[in-house]
């Protein structure tokens, strides 16, 4: 399938280390997932710890968590001691540009939307006028072969086209613009 | 014979709520956006219909869900399209038609294929109304005899289903369900109210939104990925020619589209998504008994219309555990449940006796649904062929503000959007460590309502966990025997070879 495809640069830069002593750990993929699972049973576990597991007859809050957070331990300590044992995968590169300007272009929209005021990081409410092209032309940068220009016009002409369908057909109470027309 | 009679009686009552104007005009809606999106390689119904569940609040909730059928059905149809254009599967259920499908493109019968897809699908869909139209009364009576013991039972041997149906190491799968029930027990518990692993966060305490979760991992994450891989769309460029097949091309499909029909409908009904086996198993079986197995993957028509058969039937059917037993088999039923509750309907044996009008008129306007796709696709087929060539650079973005403002609007609440951008880097994790989401989507969508039965069960037992197999009047022992069997046979060496070999191919 076409996610398998090798990028040029990856297999000429780990060609260098490709073999068969590649150290203590035969399979970072799985040593990776491993440490993956464990990190997140540790943490649901200490989440959960002191919620009550009652008895057999009367199953308490806590019993359900505990022991699934308990198993995916497990599942994970095993994936990490079959890392140490059988030769598997490496370690599949991570990009950066893809999740960096979708998901910031989500948060961007969930910041802008209503507004936010935590703390020190205050927004004020700019409503789907702006939030919806910020979401657009931000999360188009993620691709390398997106067009600037294309790409703001577009984001204008797509929000437009959604205030038609969301806000005046389908009457979704999301707000257009407060600061401009107080909805 | 009575039953043919109360079939008859009960289809043509729910023609009667499926033909007023507002449902044939949702009906046509959801169908039409099916396809669309069917169309669309990196956009399935998972997330479209998280997308438009708000939407439905506003819609009679009969209309609602003749609409949302129609986009999960309709998208089979338009999968095909793309498979057989493009060669790429515009949908997950359409992998296999690739294979003979683009050949025969490229030999010059784009139109036939597409044409024989149609057909084969529409007649599936007759068949599977039918089917769960009979099934829908016997099984509804077989649900009451379903204590706390059995349901449990039942959706333990669904998350068995979905470890066998995971691709790559059974480990890793049945790690996927754990952390899949673990995330279901997030929020206030049922029983007694307390707030779990909230750490103290409000937005969360009546547990994460399904459609958040999905979302994330099945529209974001998927974006992301996309993105590493530029895809490269070679449309066949040459004409489609001649829609309808001739009269020996037809007659060499109809056996083929049968067995289709009857390999997805079986499947279908397993809970635990069994749908997607439906086109591998249909194709598998077309090859072992075909005259000469060498003219598949050569553009032999039986790969494409069996499979385009089973994936819809299947479709189809996968509605039967929920509208019967109220268990919902894949994401998309869970987001079905979504929908239900939004309109106040609880998803179980009840509803086929309390709300007659929604049971049959879901049931029958699929079939009016299965009219209209045949009449959307192939007259129209140009118009989707102008669409594959929009590029993904234009494509992306425009479901990521789609995404937002649907999740936006489910409660009104920015938070949602900002935890599905979480779930948007959880599930990029996911790929990247080698997980595959489906069996945790799963377990997530039953996890609740299995900690719910379990409880239950052991309460009503106090405490003896023997209820799970010492009577053997109840569907519980043989439930659990069989989800047993299914994790040994996985777990089988001989198993996982089939098993890969299965998605290579």
């Amino acid at each position: 399938m076409s996610n398998e495809l090798p990028t040029a640069p990856e297999g000429a830069r780990d060609g260098a280390h490709d073999g068969d002593h590649r150290g203590f750990v035969k399979s970072p993929a799985d040593m990776a997932a491993g440490l993956f699972l464990l990190a997140f049973a540790t943490f649901l576990y200490w989440g959960a710890s002191d919620l009550k597991i009652g008895q057999l007859r009367n199953l308490g809050p806590g019993l359900m968590p505990l022991v699934t957070a308990i198993l995916l331990g497990v599942f994970g300590a095993m994936l990490l001691v079959q890392s140490l044992l059988t030769h598997g995968e490496r370690l599949q590169r991570w990009s950066l540009r893809g999740p960096v300007f979708v998901l910031g272009a989500i948060l961007l929209f969930a910041a802008t939307i209503r507004g936010v005021d935590f703390v020190v990081f205050k927004v004020p409410a700019l409503g789907l006028v702006v939030s919806g092209p910020l979401a657009v032309f931000v999360s188009a940068l993620a691709d390398p072969q997106t067009r600037i220009k294309e790409a703001a016009i577009y984001a204008l002409l797509l929000t437009a086209a959604c205030v038609m369908v969301f806000k005046f057909a389908l009457r979704l109470p999301i707000p257009l613009a407060p600061w401009l027309l107080g909805y | 014979m009575s039953w043919i009679y109360d079939l008859i009686a009960n289809l043509g009552f729910g023609m009667g709520v499926a033909l007023t104007p507002t449902n044939l005009v949702l009906c046509f809606l959801g169908c039409l956006i099916g396809t669309l999106i069917g169309v669309l390689p990196g956009v399935g119904p998972i997330a479209t219909i998280a997308m438009l569940l708000p939407i439905t609040y506003g819609l009679p909730p009969v209309g609602a869900l003749i609409m949302l059928a129609g986009i999960y059905y309709g998208a089979q149809y338009g999968g095909s399209t793309t498979a057989i254009l493009v060669n790429i599967p515009g949908e997950a259920t359409s992998v296999v038609t690739v294979l003979d499908g683009h050949v025969m493109a490229k030999q010059g019968r784009a139109g036939v294929a597409l044409g024989i897809a149609a057909i084969g699908s529409f007649i599936a869909g007759t068949i599977a109304t039918l089917i769960i139209g009979a099934l829908a009364l016997p099984l509804t009576k077989m649900a009451l005899l379903f204590g706390p013991a059995d349901y449990f039972a039942l959706m333990i041997l669904g998350l068995m289903f979905a470890v066998v149906l995971a691709r790559g190491s059974v480990l890793k799968a049945v790690a996927m369900i754990v952390f899949g029930t673990l995330i279901s027990t997030i929020g206030q518990d049922q029983f007694t109210g307390d707030e779990r692993l909230t750490f103290g966060w409000a937005e969360i305490s009546d547990g994460i939104d399904f459609a958040v979760i999905a979302m994330g991992i099945f529209g974001f994450a998927e974006i992301i990925k996309n993105l590493e891989n530029p895809e490269t769309r070679d449309v066949v460029q040459m004409k489609v020619g001649r829609l309808l097949p001739s009269f020996a091309e037809f007659r060499q499909s109809f056996p083929p589209i049968l067995r289709g029909t009857f390999l997805g409908s079986m499947l279908g009904l397993l809970p635990g998504n069994g749908a997607v086996l439906g086109p591998f198993a249909s194709y598998t079986l077309e090859k072992k008994i075909a005259s000469d197995p060498n003219r598949f993957g050569n553009g032999a028509i039986e790969g494409v219309a069996g499979p385009e058969a089973a994936n819809n039937a299947g479709a189809q059917t996968a509605f039967i555990p929920l509208l019967t037993l109220g268990i919902p088999p894949n994401a998309v039923m869970a987001l079905m449940v979504g929908a239900m509750t939004i309109h106040g309907i609880v998803p179980g044996p009840q509803i086929i006796t309390k709300q007659p009008q929604l049971f049959w008129g879901m049931i029958s306007s699929m079939w009016i649904g299965n009219l209209m796709l045949l009449i959307i696709n192939l007259p129209l087929i140009g118009l989707w062929v102008k669409l594959l060539r929009v590029p993904y650079r234009l494509m992306f973005p425009s479901i990521v503000l789609l995404c937002c403002i649907g999740i936006y609007s489910v409660n009104n609440n920015p938070a949602d959007v900002m935890l599905t951008a979480f779930f948007g880097l959880f599930g990029y994790a996911l790929i990247k460590f080698g997980f595959e989401p489906a069996p945790l989507l799963l377990a997530l969508v039953l996890g609740k309502l299995m900690e719910e039965k379990l409880r239950q069960a052991l309460t009503m037992s106090r405490g003896s966990f023997m209820t799970f197999i010492d009577d053997y009047n109840k569907p519980a022992p043989y439930l659990l025997a069989v989800a047993a069997l299914v994790l040994i046979v996985a777990v089988l060496p001989s198993m996982q070879k089939s098993r890969d070999k299965v998605f290579v191919e």
